[in-house]
This record gives C-alpha cells, sequence and structure tokens, in this order.
C-alpha cells in the first residue's frame, strides 16, 4: 500500500524496532510468556489470537511464530521452576512421548472431523474442569 | 497411581493432550495441569512446572515439522521468543510467590475463560 506521497507503508508485518522486532512483537511476547510461565501453558492460546488481530499476521505464520516462541519461553520457564525444584522429569517424559504422537495423529484428523461441534464438546468439558480445579480442597 | 500404571497412564494422557492440541491448537498445558493435579495428585507449582517440560519438547517437534514444510521464520521466532522468555521467567517468581490454592484458583479461571471461547466458537454462527 502507497499513500499520496509514494512511501510504501508495510501492512502485512509490523514495523522492526530496535531489538529488530516489532514493539506489537514486544509485548506479544511479554504478554505470552508471562502467561506461561504463571499457569504452565504455552502461551499460544494469547499469542496466536494478538499476533492475527495486532501485528498482522496470517494464521499460518502466527502460529509458527507462536511455536517458534514457545521454545525459549518454555525453557526459561522450567529454568525458574526448576532451581525452585519444581520440575517431575519422569512424569514430563512419559507425557511428551506421547504427545508428540498424539499431536502427529491429531494433525491428520483435522481434515475429517466437525471442528465446531468438536470446539463445543472440548470447551464444556474445559468448563467442567474449572469446576473441579476451583472447588477441590 | 504408581510405578508402570502411573506411567503407561501419563503416556496415554499425553497421546490425548496431543490430539487435542494437533486438532485445535489448544490442550497441551490446558489439559496437562488439570491431569496432573486431580489424576496424579501433583501440587499445582509441579504439575505447571512438569508441563512446561512436556511442551518444550512438543513444539520443537511441531516446529521442526513446520520447518520440513518451509512454514516459519527461526530468527523471528527466537527474538520474539527471548522477549518471551523475561516474560516467562516473571509470570513463574509470580507464580512461585503465591500460595498453591490461590495458583489453582487462577488456573481454574484461565480454563474457564478457554472452555467459553470453545463453546462460543463451537455454538456461535458467524455470517461468512
Amino acid at each position: 500500500m502507497r499513500d499520496v506521497a509514494g512511501a510504501p507503508r508495510e501492512m502485512t508485518r509490523p514495523s522492526s524496532g530496535r531489538f529488530g522486532v516489532g514493539r506489537e512483537l514486544i509485548a506479544i511476547g511479554a504478554l505470552g510468556g508471562a502467561l506461561s510461565g504463571l499457569l504452565g501453558v504455552g502461551g499460544g492460546i494469547v499469542m496466536v489470537p494478538l499476533l492475527v488481530l495486532w501485528a498482522h499476521y496470517g494464521q499460518r505464520d502466527a502460529h509458527a511464530a507462536s511455536l517458534g516462541a514457545i521454545i525459549p519461553i518454555s525453557v526459561a520457564g522450567i529454568a525458574t521452576y526448576g532451581i525452585a525444584g519444581q520440575v517431575k522429569v519422569g512424569p514430563a517424559i512419559a507425557l511428551a512421548s506421547g504427545s508428540i504422537l498424539g499431536a502427529r495423529l491429531g494433525a491428520g484428523l483435522l481434515a475429517r472431523i466437525d471442528e465446531r461441534l468438536l470446539k463445543a464438546l472440548f470447551g464444556a468439558f474445559l468448563l467442567a474442569v474449572a469446576v473441579l480445579m476451583a472447588f477441590r480442597r | 497411581m504408581t510405578g508402570v500404571v502411573l506411567y503407561a497412564a501419563l503416556g496415554c494422557f499425553g497421546v490425548l493432550a496431543g490430539v487435542a492440541s494437533g486438532l485445535l491448537g489448544v490442550g497441551g498445558g490446558t489439559l496437562m495441569v488439570p491431569f496432573l493435579t486431580l489424576a496424579v495428585g501433583l501440587t499445582q507449582h509441579e504439575s505447571e512446572a512438569t508441563s512446561l517440560l512436556v511442551i518444550l519438547p512438543t513444539a520443537i517437534a511441531a516446529t521442526l515439522a513446520l520447518r520440513r514444510r518451509g512454514v516459519g521464520n527461526a530468527g523471528l521466532a527466537i527474538r520474539f521468543g527471548l522477549v518471551g522468555a523475561v516474560g516467562a521467567v516473571l509470570g513463574a517468581l509470580l507464580a512461585l510467590a503465591l500460595p498453591a490454592s490461590t495458583l489453582r484458583l487462577v488456573f481454574a479461571g484461565f480454563v474457564a475463560v478457554v472452555g467459553i471461547r470453545l463453546l462460543r466458537d463451537g455454538l456461535v454462527v458467524r455470517p461468512a
């Protein structure tokens, strides 16, 4: 896109700041990282939508950028919790071996399922999980 | 649960969590942390820490798979991620400073928000 003065304006990716990463990316990364460290999740759940809506990434590039960023983010979280002695390596290895296999299966199933029904069912299930977690003592 | 049964259950649950994340892009930590606290009996902090150690190899495997298909920009993702790493240290320090019961409530709130968003995506018909 060019304005009247003829200066090219980058519309698909944010401008680079002094870290070689746009200000939007710094804010999104910091937010995703903080959520990941606080809750032990990847952070993609906030990073992907923000990369699409705020930094104007395409869905696929946002997904890839978020996944790549989760690598240093999780390393930092693991190190912080690890120093506090909270990381359980054995269970993590067992879960991870299943999870890497499962992710391949899930990606293969993607074309063959009713995504809306699955989202609704999984959403209802997560609400039940939230209630269980909140009320268990 | 102990010994072999525990590890078999963890492996099976890992497959489920992996399928969910492959299908929906959600389901890694959102599923693993409740499973580790409610079924396995880890503390909230141990569950979150352990979940991160599962997310790391899963994200590496997924990133390598995307790279083989030519998707992604490793340099950008790493710089973006280094900013995130600072946030992650702060987030984890905040979690470690909170009592387990408070952290569990915060986590339950997060799971509820994710659940509501998925329900809305699944149920609400948007004009094309």
